[in-house]
């Protein structure tokens, strides 16, 4: 291992992710990404899957129906 | 949609401004590579499964296949390993990574061609480095075993994955970024510097004495905490609210959680080489990172369990959300269990034991390998507009693993402790004078236990394996009912169909 390497490709390739993830940070609070967070749970939610919806009852179908009859 | 690559990369500039799509016109659109990533990576598990249980039965029965030279244990062992975690994890990790991207961004997915070609060319990377393993050309650097002409391929293929999350990303139509987003987006930025810096130092110009090590550790450490675990915690951070169809309990705690890892996880795999000839201070920042580590972990376990409170009845139905929650509370024990590994005093009676390899499949299978079976389990039903055939078969492949991977980190914690321990201490006599500690194959007799019992766990898992695969040849080839329109109509239990 040449070191230049270290030096001139390896360090500054960290530094560049180091620097990215600042600049990711900087961007996100940018634009306000880190604002009203708890409304951005619920962006996952639309008129197609709703909020309050649950998905993927797979198993014991017939079951979930009895309980909810009752 | 049919558009050119240089419009992908420059959305602004682009005519086609596409409207928000809906989620089954996604779900579609991602047909093909997400089938052929998810097809290759059950059989690179099914592969890498056959490997584990060679590899298990020749640790208390050393002659069994111990004259055939490509199954001898140094590469079933690492055949074992490459075509679990490039070949099964890294396939269904693109395949839940780009399904989630799409869904996340709000666009259909542009260029399925780019990532066919890219999933082509990642297995047949993985094929040739398996290839190269089994005739002995490994490169003995754990986690980094492909011979040298396998890896270009890989790149390639990642490159192509980089390029098209990118566009993805840019062309998405969502104005908020999930966190699911975040951590996806940051796995597809690390993997690449991790790979190709490994690479580099490690097989095309090493570096000399320790500092491989420590690349080597940096390397393998970080592939699991800046690759398979944010991609593992982008599927929970989707699934679970989804399932339940409730928004997780704590926004601003899982966006805490996700900066956390970002800065900590990286320093963290130096506590592979505790009490190694490496410098001390380097040592004590790996061990302080590890339980930096807390942080993020606590952060998303709480904000799991507190997602999950009031909704636990959905864990008999759902079989993404049994696979999911199983997963997530693994990965909160084996994450609090990893952070005191990092100890000194830990580190000297479980290190170099068993303990180490049962920490290992308990975050690689228990966390991740489970969250991805959850996460396939939701998304293929909606990728082929038809719902899994059998049941029972899901349940079968749910106990199985479940049961098999416990009882497997349970013998393999007790087995490294009772030899770490054995190794470490000296016998006191009568008149206080200190004996030697038991010899090294006395230690090792004592393990033959254990090692059986790991056996006995690997054939259960195995079985559920097979269950799993079972159903996945059986979704493809069943007919799709008739006058089924859109997923939502199997999607939800009678009772729970949303009527419009």
């Amino acid at each position: 291992m040449p070191e230049w390497f270290l030096y001139f490709v390896a360090l500054p390739m960290a530094m560049l992710v180091v620097c990215s993830a600042v600049y990711g940070l900087y961007w996100a609070s940018k634009k306000g990404q880190l604002q009203e967070l708890e409304a951005g749970s619920k962006v996952i939610f639309d008129a197609e899957e709703p909020e309050g919806v649950p998905t993927d009852h797979v198993l014991n179908q017939p079951k979930v129906a009895t309980v909810k009859k009752a | 949609m049919a558009s050119s690559l240089t419009a992908s990369l420059s959305p602004s500039t682009s005519s086609d401004v596409a409207k928000r799509a809906e989620l089954s016109a996604i779900d579609a659109s991602t047909k093909v590579p997400t089938l052929f990533f998810l097809g290759s990576s059950v059989l690179w598990l099914l592969v890498g499964t056959l490997f584990a249980l060679i590899s298990s039965f020749k640790m208390h029965v050393p002659g069994f296949f111990g004259d055939i030279e490509w199954l001898t244990f140094g590469r079933a062992r690492s055949l074992h390993l490459n075509a679990v975690i490039y070949g099964w994890a890294v396939n269904a990790s693109f395949a839940v990574a780009f399904w989630l991207m799409a869904r996340l961004s709000r666009a259909e997915l542009r260029h399925a061609g780019l990532l066919l070609a890219a999933a082509i060319f990642w297995n047949i990377g993985v094929s040739i480095g398996m290839v190269g393993i089994a005739i002995g050309d490994s490169t003995s650097i754990e986690w980094l075993e492909f011979p040298v002409y396998a890896t270009p391929i890989l790149f390639v293929a990642y490159a192509l994955v980089g390029a098209w999350a990118v566009i993805t990303f840019r062309f998405g139509k969502a104005e908020h970024i999930y966190v699911s987003q975040w951590y996806l987006l940051a796995a597809l930025f690390w993997f690449p510097w991790l790979y190709s810096v490994a690479q580099i130092m490690l097989i095309f110009e090493p570096t000399r004495g320790t500092v491989q090590s420590l690349v080597n550790w940096w390397f393998a450490h970080n592939v699991l905490g800046l690759w398979f675990t944010p991609i593992g915690l982008a599927s929970i951070y989707y699934f679970l609210p989804k399932v339940l169809g409730k928004p997780i309990h704590s926004y601003y705690l899982s966006v805490l959680g996700f900066w956390s890892l970002a800065i900590f996880y990286n320093w963290a795999g130096v506590h592979h080489l505790i009490g190694g000839p490496v410098p001390v201070w380097v040592q004590t920042a790996g061990i302080a990172a590890s339980f930096m580590m807390v942080v993020p972990v606590i952060v998303t376990g709480l904000n799991q369990h507190l997602t999950l409170v009031g909704a636990s009845a959905a864990l008999k139905y759902s079989p993404t959300l049994r696979f999911i929650v199983f997963g997530g509370v693994n990965y909160t024990l084996t994450s609090l269990a990893g952070s005191l590994m990092s100890m000194r005093s830990w580190s000297e009676v479980t290190h170099f034991t068993h303990y180490t390899v049962g920490h290992a499949h308990h975050g690689m299978y228990a966390f991740f390998t489970m969250v991805m079976f959850g996460s396939i389990y939701y998304i293929l039903p909606r990728v082929l507009l038809k719902e899994w055939p059998s049941a029972k078969l899901i349940s079968l492949h749910f106990w199985a693993t479940a049961i098999g991977i416990l009882l497997y980190v349970g013998v393999m914690s007790v087995a490294g402790i009772q030899q770490g321990l054995n190794s470490n201490t000296l016998p006191l006599d009568a008149s206080g004078q200190y004996g030697s500690p038991m010899p090294f194959l006395e230690v090792m007799a004592m393990t033959i236990q254990w090692l059986e019992l790991r056996t006995i766990a690997g054939i259960i898992i195995a079985i559920g394996h097979v269950a799993f695969a079972i159903n996945f040849v059986w979704i493809l080839v069943k007919a799709r009912p008739a006058g089924v329109t859109e997923p939502t109509l199997f999607r939800n239990a009678p009772d729970l169909e949303v009527v419009r």
